[in-house]
């Protein structure tokens, strides 16, 4: 099966006045669809960097990156647009939802940009948030609604694209313990359905969780482990 | 989405309310007295067109004079007269002129039933009431035959009428004109307070016969040549054509302004068309300037709004919104901001012009809705949002979206 993911040599050079800093030095990593991946790795191993070129919010400084065979590093910005809102849902440690918006609305942002009817829009926002566990919330603001809630949130509305790929950014970062373990069951409940699932994280519990660990260190892949489901 | 920005733009003004307040009064403040006062000033301009006009519409007034220096030495300057041949013969041959005629000007005692007094006795001829655009509230105006036949007939002033003949009607009411017994067979109809006149107003005057005039005060000349061009923009080329008939039977030149001495109305109304128009520029630029010092207020509101708001901007962006979508937001945010206050000030202005406009019109200026202004002024409002907008626009879609999703 081919990747959906496959980055070959990638640096990531940060312009820091007169010394640039080498945050990825050189990255070979294949994903593949279903996969369920830990990037894991102490701060400043380039774990952030490498999840902001995942996510195609920063592009590579050198190297190849495909992404479901297709070359991102050459797509240009509405090109990048367009990958970012419908291939890949970002889940982020700040749940990073719109105060102003209800949590229904938040799920729907992404498919505004997609030009989806609104009562299309509604529906499936709809549908995500029953399937997050929080449709009696629909029509909370994030200030309503508790962490694991708007992480919940979040989630739906990383998924309401049908992504390729859901890329988490220390998902239980801002939550406690219970909450982060509720969190990474509905995350990894997810990949049982076949989502892959990229989640960077600094967390021990969380990479004992995943079915594949990726260390970084100083911007290169330390080990690459993968282990068969414990489950 | 279009919905949901406008919510976010009002969002945007409400989370900032105080500043919003401040600087789209700015706003509200220039579009409103731009209407208002550009309104204004057009009904000034009405205010004085219609009182220099109630002399009589576009009238030009033609008077003899002496002969001009340059043409002979200062001591046998020649004085000019005109004759009522001379006047006729303007009449006969003029094809710019819509209606001409002779006047004669008296001061004369004349007594009424109420009383005795001095009062600006006109000989005219029946084509006077066109040339003044006198109505007549009774009777009947001077007419050929009254001329003809040298008739001791008047028409009346109110003014006149009130002081002479008090409280009496006027129709067939007796007056002495030095001594000469008139009939009034016609009463004019109130003119008002004049911005022009000759002497008096209309009101204060008796018109008779220019015949008449001329028997009674044993002149052989008339003292005036009243005409009027058939348009406006042939003021010039009437006051040329007068200036060539009458210099050939008087024997001057034509170019000779002083031996006929022509005022005229559509000059003097010229004048203060360029200096109404000056105002205008002059008001035009002062709202243009209030508009852009309120547009540097919102455009700042709106910077501020990009920072605070750098997470949303890189969420947006993460969910496959494109920069130009961004960019779009916040410019269309900035003009609903500024199109709330332009419409303020819209409303307000319109509203103090349409208030205003009920006043009596001839004691006080009062505005006008001009729309040409109200066109330029929501034209002008449009420009200061989309100005005070593609800053922040462009602000806000330079953010980094991975960099400002981790911002704290």
């Amino acid at each position: 099966m081919s990747p959906v993911i496959k980055l070959t040599g990638v640096t990531k050079l940060y312009d820091m006045g007169e010394a640039p800093v080498r945050a990825l030095n050189g990255i070979d990593l294949e994903i593949a669809r279903g996969e369920y991946v830990g990037v894991m790795g102490p701060s400043g191993s380039g774990k952030t960097t490498l999840m902001d070129v995942l996510g195609c919010l920063s592009r590579p400084t050198t190297g190849t990156y495909e992404f479901g065979g297709q070359r991102v590093d050459q797509l240009d910005e509405a090109g990048l647009a367009q990958l970012r809102g419908e291939r890949i849902g970002f889940v982020f440690q700040a749940f990073n939802l719109l105060p102003r918006l209800s949590a229904v609305e938040n799920v729907e942002l992404p498919l505004l940009y997609r030009r989806v009817p609104r009562a299309g829009r509604r529906r499936r926002a709809l549908e995500l948030l029953d399937r997050v566990g929080l449709s009696a919330r629909a029509r909370h603001r994030p200030a309503e609604l508790s962490g694991g809630e708007r992480q919940r949130v979040a989630i739906a509305r990383a998924l309401v694209n049908q992504p390729a790929v859901v890329l988490a950014d220390e998902p239980t970062g801002a939550l406690d313990t219970a909450t982060g373990d509720a969190i990474m069951d509905l995350i990894e409940s997810l990949n049982h359905e076949g989502h892959t699932v990229v989640v960077v994280t600094h967390d021990p519990r969380i990479g004992d969780r995943v079915t594949r660990q990726v260390r970084l260190r100083d911007g290169v892949v330390e080990s690459d482990v993968t282990r068969t489901a414990k489950r | 989405m279009f919905g949901a920005i406008i919510r976010q733009a009002f969002a945007t003004m409400w989370l900032h309310r105080r500043w919003a307040a401040l600087t789209m009064f700015g706003i509200v403040w220039g579009t409103a007295s731009v209407v208002l006062l550009v309104g204004w000033g057009v009904g000034v301009h009405r205010m004085v067109d219609r009182g220099l006009q109630k002399i009589g519409k576009n009238l030009v007034y033609v008077l003899p004079g002496r002969v001009g220096e340059d043409l002979s030495p200062a001591d046998e300057r020649r004085t000019v007269t005109f004759k009522l041949e001379d006047v006729a013969a303007v009449r006969m041959s003029t094809r710019r002129a819509e209606v001409v005629s002779s006047e004669l000007l008296q001061w004369a005692y004349v007594r009424g039933a109420a009383s005795g007094r001095n009062v600006d006795v006109r000989g005219v001829e029946p084509t006077m009431q066109a040339l003044r655009g006198a109505t007549l509230a009774d009777g009947r105006f001077i007419s050929p035959e009254d001329v003809r036949f040298r008739r001791r007939v008047a028409v009346i002033g109110q003014t006149a009428r009130e002081r002479l003949l008090g409280p009496r009607p006027a129709i067939g009411a007796r007056v002495s004109v030095n001594g000469e017994s008139f009939v009034i067979v016609g009463l004019l109809e109130r003119v008002g307070t004049q911005l022009s006149r000759n002497r008096t107003e209309t009101d204060e005057q008796i018109w008779i016969p220019i015949t008449t005039a001329m028997t009674i005060t044993g002149r052989e000349h008339v003292d005036a040549l009243l005409t009027r061009p058939t348009e406006r923009r042939l003021n010039d080329d009437l006051k040329r054509e007068v200036r060539a008939i009458l210099a050939r039977r008087l024997h001057v030149s034509p170019t000779d302004e002083e031996a006929v001495f022509i005022i005229s109305l559509v000059d003097i109304l010229s004048g203060f068309d360029s200096v109404f128009a000056g105002l205008k520029v002059f008001l035009i630029a002062l709202a243009v300037g209030t508009l852009l010092i309120g547009g540097i207020g919102v455009m700042n509101m709106m910077l501020v709004s990009v920072s605070e708001r750098r997470r949303e901007i890189g969420l947006r962006l993460a969910v496959g919104a494109r920069r130009g979508h961004v960019v779009g937001q916040f410019l269309i945010e900035t003009l609903v901001i500024t199109s709330v206050g332009g419409f303020t000030g819209l409303a307000l202005g319109l509203g103090a012009c349409i208030g205003l406009g009920r006043l009596p019109s001839d004691v006080l200026p009062v505005p006008v809705i001009v729309p040409s202004v109200v066109v330029m002024a929501v034209a002008v409002t449009t420009l200061v949002g989309v100005l005070s907008g593609s800053g922040p626009a462009w602000r806000a879609a330079r953010v980094d979206p991975a960099e400002s999703l981790r911002a704290d």
